[in-house]
């Protein structure tokens, strides 16, 4: 049946394709940029870092640029575009595996990490530094911390509530929707009353790779290894949880401990995406579908599947607001809305199921 | 692990707030057994099961499985012990029936495990023994109802536990898979000795293929021992307030219980048993409603002249009614005739049916006429374009001169309860609405 997901080689097939694809698509993306580089120069400026200098020992020979011209080309291209590249990819599959993670341990097709506030407490957070300009001098440092600490702090809130009575499946799916209209309210509230600061908070709310740098690519990529592999481990469990609760743990999954690890790790991925890049909307949503739909629903591959669609879809959101606005710099948010949603809808359409969850 | 002793509960009381599902409830189940659990809804079968599978604390109470208190157990020691197969599974993702099955295995898993050749093995095994394995490869939403239950049955065997508790797992299935669900229960049962516990609704089905039947009711034990020693129509009346018969199936020597109605408390209040009785005269299935309707309304009831095999006698004998019955085909002889009068002259009502008049019974008719001046007396009309005279006019007239005699000419057999109810009702008391008839 066409709705269970694809045979075994295909599945393989499918796999290697997105692995060489992704390989491609990075060294490409890297020449993306606001400044124009030549391919083969970009390549060979690549090539040269990435191989500690071993290759191209002189990237910039044969191109008739001075050193100094050259070394700014180097920059660009090894300080700027690349840990851009990387933190697109880091940030995308954080979202990606937050949101399969999300779906899968409240069974909810439309559960993803903004949807339960997560993301609305990082932008509170974030709303702070900008409007009451605390260490302003180091607002590089205070932002990523303010909006971490809004997002897991609002993820910690939902998980005291899991840890509580309260802590049903449909409890918690609402005290987060509504935790994300509270503190939504809250924002506009601030922003009302600190209009200079509104338009700063905008553009944060509309997401970007504007702080990659080196140490930035070396947190998120830390976070990411660390949490998206503990989150992986629970693709079992996941599974198990799709039947129910009882089913679940009638055949031996401890229920509510794996719900609030799941949401801890969840939240955690979330709220380092959000502390970096702002609100990315959509990757969270839509990649466990498209990986649902390739690879079937097993969890134990929809976790890892969704790191790598999302990493993909939001390196192609990034390249494709390069290519389609040269030299300048738009908001990655709405590229993931732009890039994503029609080709979800080719997906959802395109079987006549309407939904890769059933029932909902 | 106490081996010969599966389940062991003792003095189990269940708490919701105030209200109490169960109370001092025991039960031992030694390993291999196959045990019914019976009760109406709300009786605590399903807490039960959910306690034993430690869903649900106890708030008193022993409940040990193979020797260890539940609540000791982690869940996944617990699950290697137990696997549950529930009323009904959600089932939202599209999973291929092996994939599904394979999720059973989860407890005998570390985190990082993959499955293993063993583990396709029993899962294979499981599907072929619930009869789908050749449907391994299947969406599981591809899938019709009663296959689906036996998917969540191999599930559950997937786990490989010594114990296999079952909440009403037939409920949602037609006769047909209710009986292969059970049967396969059953084998999984003798042949690898797994001890079986299922809540069942169908008490014939809880005969059919359990060692055992447990009733609960109102969270009590109120019933145990085997199908033959516990189902009776005693019990039904008391756990269920069900009127019914019970049979012996004569291929298998099982008991089986054939409902009839409610055993309510409010009709009674319509009749009255402790006044003598009504009567009805019938034959070929004509009294049968109007003496359902008089049971059911509370009175005590009489009935005459039938033959013997006729649908009246039949339904007379059922009701416990006490009829005057002659043999069959047969014309009414005197002693029955004199049997008739003597019920007639006990009845403080009469109502006749619009039963069918030949040669044969038209004496039932001529026997009545001398007690219409004394009691209510009540002639169900036919059914229009319905003719109830085989005599050759006879009962047509015998009918009227009643009719001119006093008896007075009602629709239907509800009519009649109620009008009699109306003429015996004390003065000042008005009579209870009737009950519709039956049928």
């Amino acid at each position: 049946m066409a709705t269970t997901g694809v045979g075994p080689r295909r599945r393989v097939l499918l796999g290697a394709l997105l692995a060489v694809g992704l390989g491609v698509l990075i060294l490409l993306s890297a020449l993306l940029g606001a400044v124009s580089i030549p391919i083969v120069l970009g390549l060979r400026i690549l090539l040269h870092e990435l191989s500690g200098g071993f290759l191209f020992p002189s990237a910039c020979a044969g191109s008739g640029l001075t050193a100094s011209q050259c070394s700014t080309r180097v920059l660009i291209v090894w300080q700027i575009y690349f840990p851009e590249v990387l933190l697109a990819l880091l940030v995308g599959a954080a979202l990606g595996l937050s949101g399969g993670a999300l779906q899968g341990v409240f069974r909810n097709p439309l559960a993803d990490p903004f949807l339960l506030g997560l993301s609305s407490g990082g932008t509170l957070g974030a709303a702070t530094v900008y409007i009451y300009h605390v260490g302003l001098a180091n607002a590089d440092l205070y932002l990523p911390l303010f909006a971490f600490l809004g997002s897991a702090a609002t993820g910690l809130l939902i998980l005291a509530v899991a840890r509580g009575r309260y802590g049903s499946v449909e409890t918690l799916l609402l005290t987060g929707v509504a935790l994300a209209n509270l503190l939504s309210a809250v924002l506009s509230l601030v922003l009302l009353y600190n209009q200079q600061g509104s338009l700063q908070v905008t553009d944060w709310l509309l997401g970007g790779l504007g702080l990659a740098d080196w140490n930035v690519d070396g947190i998120v990529l830390g976070s990411v290894l660390v949490f998206g592999t503990l989150l992986c481990v629970f693709g079992r469990e996941l599974n198990l949880l799709q039947l129910g609760n009882d089913v679940a743990q009638s055949a031996g999954v401890d229920a509510a401990r794996t719900r609030r690890r799941v949401l801890l790790l969840s939240s955690l991925l979330t709220a380092v995406a959000v502390a970096f890049t702002g609100i990315i909307g959509f990757v969270g949503l839509v990649s466990p579908h498209i990986v649902r739909r390739l690879f079937g629903t097993d969890y134990r591959r929809v976790l890892p599947g969704a790191a790598a669609v999302g990493a993909l879809f939001l390196l192609g959101a990034r390249d494709v607001s390069y290519l389609a606005f040269p030299g300048s710099v738009l908001p990655l948010g709405i590229f993931t809305a732009f890039a994503g949603v029609p080709f979800f809808l080719f997906l959802l359409y395109r079987q006549r199921r309407a939904s890769t969850m059933g029932g909902l | 692990m106490a081996p010969g002793r599966a389940v062991h509960v003792a003095g189990l009381e269940v708490r919701f707030g105030e209200r109490r599902a169960l109370h001092g409830v025991d039960l031992d189940v030694p390993a291999g057994q196959f045990v019914g659990l019976a009760g109406p809804n709300g009786s605590g079968k399903t807490t039960l099961l959910r306690t034993l599978l430690g869903f649900v604390e106890p708030s008193a109470g022993v409940v040990e499985l193979f020797g260890d208190p539940v609540a000791a157990l982690p869940i996944r020691a617990r699950a290697r012990r137990v696997a549950w197969v529930p009323q009904s599974e959600v089932l939202r993702d599209d999973v291929p029936l092996l994939d599904y099955v394979l999720y059973g295995r989860y407890s005998l898993h570390g985190a990082l495990d993959r499955d293993t050749a063993v583990d396709r093995e029993v899962a294979g095994r499981a599907l072929s023994e619930v009869g789908l394995l050749d449907r391994a490869t299947d969406g599981i939403a591809g899938i019709s109802g009663g296959e689906r239950q036996r998917a969540v049955l191999a599930r559950a065997l997937a786990q490989e536990t010594p114990l296999l508790l079952l909440d009403e797992p037939t409920t949602h299935l037609d006769i047909g898979h209710q009986i292969d669900l059970l049967a396969r229960v059953r084998r999984l049962c003798e042949e690898r000795g797994v001890t079986v516990i299922a809540a069942l609704h169908d008490l014939n089905l809880a005969a059919r293929f359990a060692d055992r039947v447990v009733v609960l009711s109102r969270g009590l034990r109120v019933a145990d021992g085997t199908p033959g020693a516990v189902l009776s129509e005693q019990l039904l009346a008391r756990v269920w307030g069900v009127d019914a018969e019970l049979g012996i199936d004569p291929g298998s020597g099982l008991p089986y219980l054939v409902p009839r109605r409610l055993v309510t408390e409010a009709p009674r209040a319509l009749g009255d048993l402790t006044g003598g009785p009504v009567h009805v005269v019938g034959g070929g299935g004509a009294g049968a409603p109007a003496m359902r309707a008089l049971v059911d309304a509370g009175f005590r009831v009489t009935a005459g002249a039938l033959h013997l095999l006729d649908t009246d006698a039949e339904t007379a004998d059922a009701l416990g009614v006490v009829a005057a019955v002659e043999g069959p085909f047969a014309p009414l002889g005197e002693p029955v005739r004199v049997r008739h009068r003597l019920l007639l002259a006990e009845a403080r009502a009469i109502v006749i049916a619009p039963f069918p008049v030949g040669p044969s019974n038209l004496a039932n008719l001529e026997d009545v006429r001398p007690f219409v001046h004394a009691v209510p007396t009540f002639l169900i009309a036919p059914r229009p374009g319905f003719e109830l005279d085989f005599a050759g006019g006879a009962a047509r007239q015998a009918r009227e001169e009643l009719k001119s005699m006093g008896a007075r000419e009602v629709a239907s057999a509800a009519d009649a309860v109620a009008a009699v109810a109306a003429a015996l009702a004390p003065a000042g008391r008005p009579a209870a609405p009737a009950l519709p008839a039956e049928r």
